[in-house]
């Protein structure tokens, strides 16, 4: 008997090892042709509150079922829910004149009532929004008639437009769904005029949205989306191979989990296309020029951390060439950024110069240089779940020992850096610019805010003077001054090194290979399904 | 036997209310402002000084700490145990769900690692030294030490992609079962099979064994005996690894999608939701609680000698 259940065993053991020595390649994973005319989308977080007028939920989602007044796009502002607008001489009162025929997914009609009463559930909650200008310049929102509408200001704003057409807050929900009067406490119901429905959200499992067949813009050729809760990367992979999911965006932050390396691979496998945006945002990192005590006070370290980067390298060895170098802290197909500035290519002899004029100097060679008894050593915070800026830190660190400074890593939660960089304790830490519909206005507007690059800023000679000037620029109502401060302040932080660009971050789709109409928009958080349609056989 | 389990009960209350408060200590150890990290959570792009003082009032954060944990305490004694932070929805419409979800998980995991492990233990004890023991050893061994998120994607590899039978990931069927159950199986296993070996060849040298044997007992019933008497010492174990495996199940999670208790409590750790870690902890320290109760009375059942000291 003793014998029999040892060759049971045995047999089971041999059998695990032939399976798990495997090697079989006859078995084809499914064909996603099953899902034919659906996406079903991996997405790393819930999609969480549907709510546009609070920051919890996906962005993505919520572009997909609100819409704003306006569209911002390559060519500039569009309308979108308005047809046309008229702007007051002295820049305070803007008349919207609203798209007719539109309804909320409920029915309910979306007219200039509707739009009173979400620019005032919005204005209601102003702190939370403080973060967009416009919030705190809205002066009151007045129905003219049933189709037009008029939003006046205290002053003159000029990214008024541009603010008005973010995802949130200033999108419509049907007021239908408003609990008592307002939406800061939650929705009933999350009913927009977009091109898809909510139709179902099991919470941390899936969402899935359908096609607005009654769409003012035509009902999108896509007529159901499936938004699946993937939270690792490895799976996410594997389920695209297997075609469980057939569709994965991922921004500079690596939203969605999937490296360039998996991508690659899944384009390979000839089932799925890759499709890279352009440019929309950078990834820099925020040198604190206000912590005397540290040596990053100083403006030639920090020209010196600049010279000593060898950005070309870090694109092609971590990013594989799909974030391209940065040189400044806007690229030029940002607003108002097409500006001229010194360029600052990799030099480590440069860096090294800067820093002996500047009195750092090294005991011996290859030792951490001093000056005054002080050490040329900085922390470096990194986000921990970001392999891409682990891997960045540690580049650095190897290539900044090279001329004599010691960079120490520090790696944290997201939560905590932010947490850092709003109290002013860090010496450098990786950020990135807010991206194309935002830029330059809400990261230059965030220079001047204690919660974002107020000490980044507030260190170098030229502060106040640049604080003047971005409170110049977004009250300006001609377009010439307006350039002419933006060169100035872009200048100014570029002299003074404050934010050393490292490269540009863009939106990376993984689709089926017959997915066609595939663009973006002006962000990196949304993107424009109503647009796309699978190719007929 | 009810006068123990009386006891034992009431026990558990100052216990639970120690528990509680240990973790509101830790929580205030942060060195994080909680609400400025609940706004993080919220998303809120802009944190400015006098939002972080409104959301401290709204929450309550701006009382005095020990304030705080009576006003929470007494909540909980009339069962509200509040309203997350950072979704504002309460803790017990969270919760449930993802407990029920690795409840599920957990139960089936612990039902295949008792029958593997008691399978196996009683084998390796039988053939001790030979070749089947060290075999399995040696495998177990391997499969135990392999970290669970490359042992994961081993098999969603092979089993989901290559060969097309399981779903990769998520909570559809009794299929999305299999693979995240055999992932935690193999890694406890692996470890608690030894403890029934060792438990089995300790009785197995026990002079009752001897004894029946020269009585002439069949082999079989002597086997019946040793098996009972060395499942006394591992009861405890298997009983405890139920709630062991309820708080562990974050890494098997996170590769599955399956939306159970650990993703949950990581994600409120990291967005400092005091509510949900408060109820989450405790939710975790009842079923320790329980559990090590339901070990010792199955203990006694099993073990006469202990049921008098009961």
């Amino acid at each position: 008997m003793k014998k029999a259940q040892a060759g049971w065993l045995w047999g089971a053991i041999v059998s695990l090892l032939v399976l798990a020595g495997c090697g079989n390649e006859n078995a084809a994973p499914s064909e996603p042709e099953k899902q034919a005319r659906e996406l079903v989308m991996a997405v790393s977080k819930d999609i969480k509150d549907m709510n546009p007028h609070l920051y919890t939920g996906s962005m993505f989602a919520q572009g997909m079922l609100y819409e704003s007044l306006v569209e911002n796009t390559e060519e500039g502002i569009k309308p979108l829910l308005a047809e046309s607008w008229e702007i007051s001489g002295d820049g305070k009162v803007y008349t919207f004149h609203l798209r007719k025929n539109v309804t909320f997914h409920d029915g309910a009609p979306f007219n200039a009532d509707a739009v009173k009463k979400n620019i005032e559930a919005v204005q209601h909650n102003a702190a939370k929004h403080s973060w967009i200008k416009l919030s705190t310049k809205i002066a009151s929102c007045n129905v003219v008639d049933e189709h037009t509408v008029e939003l006046v200001l205290t002053e003159p704003y000029y990214p008024t437009l541009v603010e008005l057409s973010m995802t949130r807050p200033y999108v419509f929900v049907s007021p239908k769904n408003f609990i008592e009067g307002e939406t800061k406490d939650g929705l009933n119901g999350y009913s927009g005029t977009g091109p898809y429905r909510l139709v179902e959200h099991k919470a941390e499992q899936s969402a899935v949205f359908e096609a607005n067949e009654q769409y003012w813009g035509g009902a999108p050729a896509i007529k159901k989306i499936t938004a699946k809760v993937l939270p690792a990367g490895e799976t996410t992979y594997l389920a695209l191979q297997k075609g469980e999911v057939n569709f994965a965006f991922t921004d500079d932050r690596g939203a969605n989990n999937l490296d360039v390396e998996a991508m690659n691979q899944l384009e390979q496998s000839g089932k799925y296309q890759i499709v890279r945006s352009q440019p929309m945002n950078t990834n820099f990192l925020a040198a604190n020029s206000s912590k005397k005590e540290s040596p990053v006070h100083d403006r030639a370290v920090r020209e010196a951390l600049w010279y000593a980067m060898d950005r070309e390298l870090i694109s092609k060895q971590i990013f594989a060439g799909t974030e391209p170098p940065a040189d400044t802290l806007f690229s030029s197909n940002v607003n108002y950024a097409n500006v001229e500035l010194k360029q600052r290519e990799y030099a480590p002899e440069k860096a090294k110069q800067l820093l002996e004029e500047a009195g750092w100097l090294a005991e011996q060679a290859g030792g951490v240089r001093k000056k005054n008894g002080a050490v040329l050593a900085m922390k470096l915070y990194y986000d921990v779940n970001s392999s891409a800026q682990k891997m960045e830190a540690e580049w650095m660190q190897d290539q900044l020992k090279g001329i004599g400074i010691q960079l120490d890593l520090i790696g944290e939660e997201s939560s905590s850096i932010a947490s850092r960089r709003s109290s002013g304790d860090y010496d450098l830490l990786f950020n990135q610019t807010w991206g194309l519909a935002y830029d330059p206005q809400s990261t230059i507007a965030a220079f001047t805010s204690k919660s974002s690059y107020y000490y980044t800023t507030s260190g170098i000679a030229q502060a106040d003077e640049l604080y003047k000037k971005i409170n110049d620029v977004m009250v300006s109502t001609e377009e010439q001054a307006r350039k002419s401060l933006y060169r100035d302040i872009l200048n100014i932080v570029h002299e003074e090194a404050v934010f050393i660009p490292l490269t540009n971050g863009s939106v990376t789709i993984v689709a089926p290979k017959d997915l066609q109409g595939i663009s973006f928009k002006q962000t990196q958080y949304e993107l424009p399904f109503e647009r796309m349609s699978f190719a007929t056989k | 036997m009810g006068r123990y389990l009386l006891k034992r009960l009431l026990i558990s209350i100052p216990l639970l209310v120690l528990v509680s408060f240990c973790t509101f200590c830790l929580m205030q150890f942060s060195p994080l402002d909680p609400a400025e990290v609940v706004l993080q959570a919220q998303g809120v792009p802009q944190i400015t000084p006098e939002l972080v003082a409104q959301t401290k009032a709204e929450l309550g954060m701006d009382k005095p700490f020990i304030v705080r944990y009576l006003d929470w305490l007494l909540s909980c004694l009339q069962l509200d145990f509040g309203h997350s932070y950072v979704t504002g929805k309460s803790v017990w419409s969270l919760l449930g769900p993802a407990f029920v979800n690795t409840l599920k998980l957990t139960l089936v995991s612990v039902a295949a690692i008792l029958v593997l492990s008691v399978a196996l233990g009683v084998i390796c004890a039988l053939q001790a030294g030979k070749r089947t023991d060290q075999a399995v050893r040696a495998v177990s061994f391997l499969l135990a030490s392999l970290p669970p998120y490359l042992l994961a994607a081993i098999l969603v590899w092979y089993f989901a992609v290559k060969l097309d039978w399981l779903p990769t990931s998520g909570m559809d069927s009794y299929k999305s079962y299999l693979l995240p159950v055999a992932v935690t199986t193999i890694g406890y296993a692996g470890i608690y099979f030894r403890m029934v070996r060792s438990a089995v060849l300790g009785n197995l040298h026990e002079e009752y064994v001897r004894y029946s044997r020269a009585c002439g007992l069949p082999e079989r019933k002597i086997m019946l005996h040793v098996i009972r008497n060395s499942l006394q010492v591992t009861t405890a174990v298997f009983c405890m690894a139920i709630p062991v495996i309820l708080g562990g199940t974050v890494v098997v999670e996170n590769v599955f999608a399956w939306p159970g208790l650990g993703t949950l409590s990581v994600k409120a750790i990291m967005s400092r939701d005091f509510p949900l870690i408060q109820a989450y902890v405790l939710v975790l320290a009842v079923a320790f609680i329980l559990f090590n109760t339901v070990s010792d009375v199955l203990q006694a059942a099993l073990n006469p000698k202990l049921r008098e000291e009961l």
